[in-house]
């Protein structure tokens, strides 16, 4: 089995809950943030030598949860402070930007990185929509567009150019072109039905970054894999992500401790401000074009809020524990989806920055040597 | 906007053309199915006059004895071109059409302007695409939006013919090695069309036109098949208007008030 670690950056100095959309900057303070970069930074750097597999990054608008509004910009940090891992892109928003610029960016990253690059191929979240002013109703066909538009760029010898619905362009040739042929992995959400037919239908590696329902997270997968195949291809173990918010520490309860506040403190406080805009986009628009569909992610995400970390536990959603604790959740989970990466988010909301290096380091000298055979 | 059907008697015997609309000439050279009067034709000629020959043998023409090959249809092109329009044109040739026209512009490159091959066909490397004679698979091959197709009006006679005309000039091959090596001598500025979804001639054909053509600009329609006009009529119109009124000057972007300066 591989392991990604993952890094939201969120912004850890506010206490008091903000429900408007865009989340007033006026409370942030630039020089706390230049350090607070650096150890994140520093802190992502970490992953390789506790023995992660992928470092992942991530982006994110307009809010205090998360400070990377452009992943490759640190992805070309890690690239230069790492030796080995794959950098693993969890955006970029691909939906919001412009395609060929996209196509750009992860080919230098690609080569930069001597062909360590996994390109996420993100539709983003509903407030990110608002954010840069795109129709979510149009989320999914731009990103077929755009989706489509990259490979050619990555792939297409001659000068081309592309005459589209969304995108027009007269004459691309991209320089540089990616180093891995005939272009990097693909990584898509696959969090619902839908995503994960499309993904499949893409030849992507399927992504759910959090666990949300055991049920819903085999489903996803079931129907993934039955795509695929449909499509003509099988996939490897190493192309279904699945993500749990971790703590490992010494003891359980002091693991849970950790975990349960910090994930109070990302859902009642960071997250306020997105959520306005999420329940915006969802009851407004065709964000999620299934009815069924929008009805159960306002459902679990209400549901997941509300939710104990004593419940995530039981459920196996969060990995949390001693490091035994956590090698035996790993196994279960493994047992029950079948997958092939797990996807590690330890610095969840405020939890502080010794606490989620502690925990790396026991997953480093405890958890990752027993799972890694999985 | 309709297009009025004419005969001229050429060397050869007669040939049927059809004409619609009015500004700088335009000869459009129809695909392996015959000409169809598409809305993006149509559009068209809304800003250039539109002349389409029919190659002898399609839509129940008569054949030309000793017509026999790509190059001696382009050479009663020439003679048409020169009997009926009398001037320099711009040429746009669609799947057998492109190949047609790709010949005629090597052939007679000072009857040509500028050259738009939307999907040609003589260019399927390993064989690969052509036209299938299941009915579904042509038509999955053919459109990308099936419903957009205009109404089949020809009878079934007249359209069996047209299947069998094709490789009466070119012998039913999938890559004409000859017109290949002359592609360099094509001078005139061209514009290659090809539709992301075509499954009747590969990208590879597409790819390998802009590599041999100097002056050349290949340009991917999205969501389009191999019948370019049906499936994307507006995008098919804009670029080939834009591509005929600025030449290469087409590359930038004209701005929101549509002036590149």
């Amino acid at each position: 089995m591989k392991f990604n670690y993952f890094h939201l950056m969120p912004w850890t100095d506010i206490e008091e809950v903000d429900q408007d959309w865009p989340v007033a900057n006026k409370r942030f303070v630039p020089d706390r943030a230049t350090a607070l970069y650096e150890t994140y930074i520093d802190t992502m750097v970490y992953a390789e030598e506790c023995g992660f597999d992928w470092i992942g990054c991530n982006e994110h608008h307009f809010s205090p949860y998360g400070l990377m509004s452009n992943c490759n910009l640190i992805g070309t940090v890690l690239i230069q402070r790492t030796e080995r891992a794959r950098i693993a892109m969890f955006g970029n928003l691909v939906p919001l930007l412009n395609p060929i610029r996209v196509a750009e960016e992860y080919a230098m990253l690609d080569v930069m990185s001597g062909g360590r690059l996994i390109a996420g191929f993100m539709r983003g979240i509903p407030h990110e929509y608002v954010a840069y002013n795109v129709a979510p109703s149009e989320s999914w066909e731009r990103l077929e567009e755009a989706s489509e538009l990259i490979l050619k760029a990555w792939t297409e010898p001659e000068p081309f150019g592309w005459e589209g619905k969304h995108y027009k362009y007269r004459a691309v040739s991209i320089w540089p072109r990616p180093i891995q042929q005939p272009h990097p992995p693909i990584l898509m959400s696959a969090s619902s039905p839908e995503s994960a037919r499309f993904a499949a239908r893409h030849r992507a590696k399927m992504g759910m970054v959090m666990l949300t329902d055991l049920d819903a997270a085999k489903d996803c997968i079931r129907i993934y894999k039955e795509t695929a195949r449909e499509h003509g291809w099988e996939p490897a173990l190493d192309d279904i992500l699945i993500g749990a918010h971790t703590c490992v520490a010494e003891d359980d309860e002091e693991a849970r401790r950790h975990l349960g506040g910090g994930l109070d403190y990302f859902y009642h406080v960071l997250f306020g401000g997105p959520r306005t805009a999420q329940r915006l986009v969802i009851q407004k628009t065709r964000f999620y074009e299934d009815e069924a569909n929008r009805r159960n992610i306002g459902t679990r995400l209400a549901a997941l809020r509300g939710t104990t970390i004593e419940e995530r536990v039981d459920r196996g959603l969060v990995l949390c524990g001693t490091p035994d604790r956590v090698v035996e959740q790993i196994r279960h989970l493994k047992a029950e989806l079948g997958h092939g990466v797990m996807n590690i988010n330890m610095k969840i909301g405020n939890i502080p920055n010794a606490v989620v290096r502690r925990s790396m380091t026991l997953w480093g000298e405890h958890v990752a040597p027993a799972v890694r055979d999985l | 906007m309709a297009f009025d059907e004419h005969r001229v008697d050429l060397s050869g015997g007669p040939l049927t053309y059809r004409v619609a609309g009015e500004g700088p000439p335009v000869i459009h050279m129809h695909g392996a199915s015959g000409f169809r009067e598409t809305a993006a034709l149509a559009a068209l000629a809304g800003s250039f006059r539109i002349y389409a020959p029919v190659a002898p043998g399609f839509d129940d023409t008569p054949t030309h004895a000793d017509l026999a090959s790509m190059e001696a249809l382009a050479r009663l092109d020439a003679e048409f071109a020169d009997a009926v329009i009398g001037e320099t044109t711009d040429v746009v040739g669609h799947s057998f059409g492109g190949w047609r026209a790709a010949w005629y512009t090597v052939l007679h490159p000072e009857r040509v302007g500028q050259l738009v091959l939307e999907c040609p066909s003589g260019f399927r490397e390993d064989g690969d695409g052509g036209l299938p004679s299941d009915a579904a698979e042509l038509q999955r091959r053919l459109y990308a939006h099936p419903e957009k197709a205009p109404p089949e009006t020809k009878p079934e006679p007249v359209l069996s013919r047209n299947r069998q005309t094709p490789a009466q000039f070119h012998g039913g091959k999938a890559m004409d090695e000859a017109l290949v090596e002359r592609l360099g001598e094509i001078e005139a500025l061209t514009l290659i069309l090809h539709g992301t979804r075509d499954g009747v001639v590969p990208a590879s054909g597409a790819r390998l036109l802009k590599s041999r053509i100097p002056r050349s600009f290949l340009i991917y329609v999205y969501d389009a098949a191999h019948a370019i006009e049906v499936d994307q009529p507006e995008f098919f119109v804009g670029l080939v208007t834009d591509f005929f009124a600025r030449g290469e000057a087409f590359l930038v972007n004209p701005g929101v008030g549509g002036r590149a300066a």
